[in-house]
């Protein structure tokens, strides 16, 4: 075989495994880098930290974790989250039926809302640090109506709603274009049908607006609820790094303290895992809702 | 009708105030950032006298944003050109061509959607720190690729499941190899879906606080925003520079906003839509 020939069938081969060299190096990197450490991370939480490094401990994590006041908060706050969530998709939705119904100045509206969004948490945080600061912008407003001074980041009973109020203001920007973009599917007849009758507006939403997006809907509180539980560690961490009193705790941040400062990866492992397990069941929550409905339409 | 009208007026009362409330926290801090301290202690409300670029330029170089803005920089654009690259390539294959188990390795792919960084950032920790990758850029960069490739290939192949199939038999017919149809027809076709996917990655990247944290703990391999988190505890009691370091952070993404918006919007969406 000539030398030439040889570079052909090296070619050759080269070419017939050709879709395989195009999607390795993602697939090695997901691999290595994403799903190994899932499993790295389930097999971690079940041994134990320090002294005991290295050595099966069974579910001496979880329980631990169990009685740990922190990550009792911070499960409570998992739940204060649920609670809100309706608001948190609420709003937005509101919002876009009002752009969509080309409220006047609908386009400011649309890109002036949707613009906290792109900004990092860090950023919002540290913006709203002035903002709520004791003697900041929000009390001096509401001291001129005779109400407060709040002590919006101090006192333990109000930390973890403002910092979700800061989260719902820095991502509704976010649901609302989701929200449009199911607007744009939405059948215009329907909507000119009840004008037609007559239908007021609150009719109107309940009786078309609601129905018609209800896909839309699903996926915003999907990702409302996944956003939550997720993205809010810049907050947490700029705002009131977990404080006062531990009641802003959520399992990522907890998770961070455990790993980063108390040197208990294990622990922290343990609680990766239990965060894995609420997220689990919030997406196949995600997937029966769709396949019902979308075996009803 | 009539009646429409006159309540959307109304609506539109009570969401002016919300577009004002999004926007002012903004134009605070702004204004707190051109004032000088003696100034923002005697009145912080006040709009500023002069425009008092010394914060800025304080924030900028003695505070060493200028340092991690570089160090940002960096490692934002080389993840995303990365992501870009491999994410289209992955898409292509996916979408395009047929071969064995290419279902299975699309599932791998979107799996690790549903694995966020905080279940995984202990052991992956460990992984990188066999590797020696710690508190290196390499590290970092390869964090995001990791982080947001499943995101860019979900969207690279739904964009191009799009494109016929005769575009690239025609492209072979004409001689290409597989890796020809990539570099010649692909990528040059995939530029929209490229731009508004590299857009988002950017954002991701440059936004990002946990990865950074867990990556890179010495100071001077702080990217830009874990260099804003640090500016709070160091000058907690000199806010006009606190704000300013703020405002630098912020600038590049209110740039790429006001020129950009509609494929940032457009990028969001494109997950809930063919999902």
């Amino acid at each position: 075989m000539g030398a030439g020939a040889r570079r052909a069938s090296l070619g050759a081969r080269f070419e017939r495994h050709a879709p395989y060299v195009l999607v390795a190096p993602a697939v090695l990197i997901i691999v290595a880098l994403r799903l190994w450490p899932l499993l790295l991370g389930v097999n971690f939480s079940f041994t134990g930290d320090g002294e005991r490094n290295g050595s099966a401990v069974g579910f001496d994590n979880y329980l631990e974790l169990l009685q740990d006041p922190l990550f009792q908060g911070s499960l409570r706050n998992v739940g204060l989250l649920v609670l809100l969530l309706p608001l948190a998709v609420a709003i937005p939705g509101m919002l876009a039926t009002f752009i969509y119904l080309r409220v006047p100045g609908h386009r400011v509206f649309r890109s002036v809302y949707f613009f906290p969004a792109v900004l990092s948490p860090v950023i919002v945080g540290a913006i709203f640090n002035l903002m709520l600061a004791f003697d900041g912008p929000l009390n001096a407003l509401l001291g001129t109506v005779g109400v407060g001074p709040v002590d919006w980041l101090g006192d333990p009973d109000v930390a973890m709603f403002t910092v979700v109020g800061v989260q719902i203001w820095a991502t509704f920007g976010m649901a609302l274009v989701v929200f449009l973009a199911g607007f744009a599917s939405l059948d215009a007849t329907l909507l000119d049908a009840a004008r037609v009758d007559g239908a007021s507006l609150a009719r109107t939403i309940w009786h078309v607006i609601i129905p018609s997006l209800s896909r839309t809907i699903q996926f915003v509180f999907v990702t409302t609820m996944i956003g939550m539980l997720t993205s809010m560690f810049g907050l947490l961490y700029v705002m009131t790094s977990g404080g006062p009193e531990g009641s802003t705790y959520l399992p990522e941040y907890y998770i961070w303290i455990q790993q980063g400062q108390m040197n208990r990866p294990a622990l922290a492992s343990a609680a990766s895992t239990v965060l894995f397990v609420i997220m689990l069941v919030v997406g196949l929550l995600q997937i029966s809702v769709l396949r019902r409905t979308g075996g009803r339409t | 009708m009539a009646g429409r009208h006159l309540g959307n007026r109304i609506v539109a009362v009570p969401m002016a105030v919300l577009a004002l409330a999004t926007i002012y926290p903004l134009m605070f801090t702004a204004n707190v950032a051109m004032k000088s301290r003696r100034e923002y202690i005697l009145d912080r409300f006040s709009l500023t006298s002069s425009l008092q670029w010394d914060n800025i330029v304080k924030a900028w170089s003695s505070v060493g944003m200028a340092r991690y803005f570089a160090n940002s920089l960096l490692v934002v654009s080389v993840s995303v050109a990365l992501l870009l690259l491999l994410g289209s390539m992955a898409g292509f294959a996916l979408s395009q061509l047929r071969f064995r188990g290419s279902k299975a390795l699309y599932l791998v792919c979107i799996a690790a959607l549903l694995i966020p960084f905080q279940v995984i950032m202990v052991p992956l920790a460990r992984v990188m720190a066999d590797a020696g990758l710690i508190d290196t850029y390499p590290g970092l960069i390869l964090a995001y690729v990791a982080q947001f490739l499943p995101f860019t290939i979900f969207l690279m192949t739904s964009y191009y499941k799009g494109i016929p199939a005769e575009i690239v038999d025609a492209a072979r017919i004409d001689g290409n190899t597989t890796y020809g149809v990539y570099l010649r027809i692909m990528l040059p076709m995939g530029v929209p879906a490229l731009l508004s996917v590299g857009i988002l990655d950017t954002l991701f990247c440059w936004n990002d606080v946990l990865i950074s944290l867990l990556m890179m703990p010495s100071a001077e391999n702080r990217t830009l925003m874990i260099g804003v988190t640090s500016l709070r505890g160091q000058y907690s009691d000199d806010i006009p520079t606190f704000a300013s370091g703020v405002l630098i952070a912020a600038i590049p993404v209110l740039m790429v906003y006001l020129f950009l918006q509609r494929q940032i919007a457009d990028g969001v969406t494109a997950g809930s839509t063919k999902g």
